[in-house]
């Protein structure tokens, strides 16, 4: 191969060269992995919350462990019109006083299995192994997937949860739970759950209260939120301001506000990989333009010559843009690989499962950009070749 | 059919004070299998005259006329194919592409012409065979010395099966010996294949061993003689001359 040879003969500049391609595609292959790994986990947010309508106790301000709410409060939201469906969503931590380092994904956390109602839901989940509790269980857990390989669990084995943390207080409980299934990865918010009936749910959510408080509630009676689903043709967001309006105490989450912000969430991430792929242009960009600039000049004699000897215009334009070509791809595999190394080696540290998903997607958009940039950075100095004139080119020292 | 003709051929470089003249006028014949030496002093214009035979350059005024084309009314990207097929060129500094080895820079022309790659691989190892190079086919250029790297040119400007061969002081950068021998093989292969051959050449003895010279001055064509040698062995020829 000609453009090889020609390549490996300038060893220093190509490697130099190459190397800029390499650092700009590694940087947009981590970026690329971490914004795609967040596109899934936002990705099923959009698809549950946009589905289904989050109710909360109005004085709280949603999420997990909130305020509390009653159970007559979730027959009053089931016979608003337009309603479908709704369960009781009951949810504690699964790592209680576990600070989440660095971590950007979903606190690990325990929660109820409502059959009824997931089956509305838009988001499936499904198990790998085993089963989903249902009313009748106690002490028993379907693990998310992430959950099930960061304690090594498999169905038949136990789990003490929710997890003792290193400074548990002296009024900390947990208790021995059997697992009887491993869900299916989703890689978003359902790998890092542990789900259980509504009674252990809401045993456990009574336990985590303060200990002053756990005397004055009956814990049977509390549920953290209801999850409304509407029936076919129901305008959610409609629905949402329906049961706000109806139903006193309560607020209903527009679905098309959460989504927004998670789509916000994700604008981020975008915009992270689109800063890398900026840096891999311009660094790359240069320095293949540098690169086939110096290289024009040194052969120009060689131009001249196969001009001479019947080279057209755009013969000459083909070869130096495939030379330019060449290094792109061979910079953009070198810088994808390494990308995808490193996300392997912190996706392997890390218990949880790690922050980097390298999708095909992904992998397409970086090769194909590598090798874009080295063709468009290589046009001008090509043009700048073809267009020589053979006589000049040919007297040139 | 002439192999190449030139009409009134006249090349102006710059323009105003600094405007030189480096071909005024010149008409050519050279008919198939002719031999032919340019000479002249520095400065004369030969290097200009070939230019333009050769279609690498557009003359000022006009016409270059190759195997009955007229070449002025080709755009550049005809007049490089009728170049790569009609044309081959040999150069002072050899001018081998140092990535390649002899065989590949022998076959470098069919890239552009997109002849039969096989045949042309056989004519080739048929070349390298006839200048003593057969077992050099793998090497690279800096393996080789400068004759060895003119024969691979010469094989190189002979692969497309050319009408017409233009060297430019192609015997300039090598000894007398290895030069006698780079003529030796360039008349061989006229006299086989009847390819013309243009030579400009500074050493007068070479170029009294060719068919005919024509000697440039001011870019006028001051002569157009059959050297003695001609004359010697046809002497009728020459005093009908
Ligand atoms: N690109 C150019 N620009 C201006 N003048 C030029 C150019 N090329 C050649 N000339 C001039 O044209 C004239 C003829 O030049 P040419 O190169 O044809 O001469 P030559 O006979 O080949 O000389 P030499 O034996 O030194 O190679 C010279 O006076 C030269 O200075
Ligand atoms: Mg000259």
């Amino acid at each position: 191969m000609e453009i090889l040879r020609n390549l490996w003969r300038r060893k220093l500049r190509t490697t130099l060269t190459v190397s800029g391609i390499v650092m700009g595609i590694f940087a947009l292959t981590t970026m690329g992995s971490l914004a795609e790994h967040f596109n899934v986990l936002l990705g099923g947010g959009i698809t549950y919350y946009g589905g289904s309508i989050q109710v909360t106790d109005d004085k709280s301000n949603g999420g997990f462990g909130a305020g509390a709410m009653s159970l007559d409060t979730l027959q009053k939201i089931q016979q608003v019109d337009g309603v479908l469906a709704a369960g009781p969503a009951v949810g504690t931590s699964a790592k209680p006083g576990s600070v989440s380092t660095v971590s950007f994904g979903v606190p690990d956390y325990i929660m109820n299995f409502d059959a009824t109602t997931t089956a509305h839901s838009p988001f499936k989940i499904s198990v790998a192994s085993g089963a989903f509790p249902n009313d009748a269980s106690r002490f028993q857990v379907t693990l998310g997937s992430t959950l099930a390989s960061e304690f090594r669990k498999h169905v038949g084995d136990t789990i003490m949860l929710p997890v003792r943390p290193k400074d548990a207080t002296s009024d900390f409980i947990n208790h021995r739970f059997t697992v009887i299934g491993v869900l299916d990865q989703t890689l978003t918010a359902p790998d890092n759950g542990a789900y259980v009936s509504l009674h252990d749910a809401q045993m456990l959510l009574g336990e985590s209260l303060p200990a002053a408080l756990r005397g004055t509630v009956n814990p049977y009676q509390l549920i953290t939120s209801v999850v409304a689903y509407g029936r076919p043709g129901v305008n959610l967001d409609a629905l949402a301001t329906r049961i706000t309006a109806v139903v006193p105490g309560v607020k209903a989450t527009k679905p098309s506000d959460l989504v927004s912000s998670f789509k916000s969430g994700g604008a981020i991430f975008t915009f992270m990989t689109t800063a890398a792929a900026l840096l891999a242009l311009i660094i790359g960009g240069l320095s293949v333009v540098n690169t086939m600039i110096m290289s024009v000049t040194e052969r120009t004699r060689e131009i001249g010559l196969k001009k001479a000897i019947g080279a057209k215009t755009r013969n000459i334009l083909s070869e130096f843009v495939a030379e330019s070509t060449a290094m792109g791809l061979i910079g953009g595999l070198i810088g994808f690989l390494l990308g995808m190394l490193m996300t392997f080696l912190l996706n392997n540290g890390d218990p949880s499962g790690g922050l980097f998903l390298i999708t095909p997607r992904l992998t397409l958009i970086a090769l194909v950009f590598a090798v874009a940039l080295g063709a468009g950075a290589g046009v001008i100095p090509a043009m700048r070749a073809a267009r020589m004139d053979p006589v000049t080119a040919l007297r040139a020292q | 059919m002439a192999t190449i003709k030139t009409l009134g051929l006249s090349k102006t470089y710059g323009t105003g004070e600094s405007m030189v003249k480096a071909l005024d006028g010149v008409d050519l014949t050279i008919e198939q299998g002719e031999f032919l030496a340019i000479v002249g002093r520095s400065g004369s214009g030969k290097t200009t005259m070939l230019d333009c035979m050769g279609l690498l350059m557009r003359p000022s005024s006009g016409a270059v006329i190759v195997d009955g084309t007229d070449a002025s009314t080709l755009n550049d990207g005809q007049r490089a194919e009728l170049r790569s097929k009609r044309i081959g060129f040999i150069f002072q500094e050899f001018n081998l592409l140092p990535t390649m080895s002899a065989m590949e820079n022998i076959l470098l022309p069919l890239r552009y012409s997109g002849g039969d790659r096989k045949a042309a691989r056989i004519r080739a190892e048929g070349f390298l065979e006839e200048v003593g190079l057969a077992k050099r086919a793998n090497h690279r250029p800096t393996q080789m010395s400068g004759g060895e790297q003119q024969r691979v040119a010469i094989a190189r400007s002979l692969i497309n099966e050319p009408t017409l061969v233009l060297g430019d002081e192609p015997m300039g950068e090598v000894d007398t010996d290895t030069a006698n021998a780079l003529l030796e093989f360039m008349r061989r292969i006229n006299a086989e294949r009847r390819v013309s051959f243009v030579i400009v050449t500074h050493d007068l003895d070479l170029a009294a061993r060719t068919d005919r010279v024509i000697r440039l001055r001011d870019g006028h064509v001051i002569s157009d003689e059959r050297p003695s040698r001609q004359l010697v062995q046809r002497p009728a020829a020459a005093a009908a001359a």
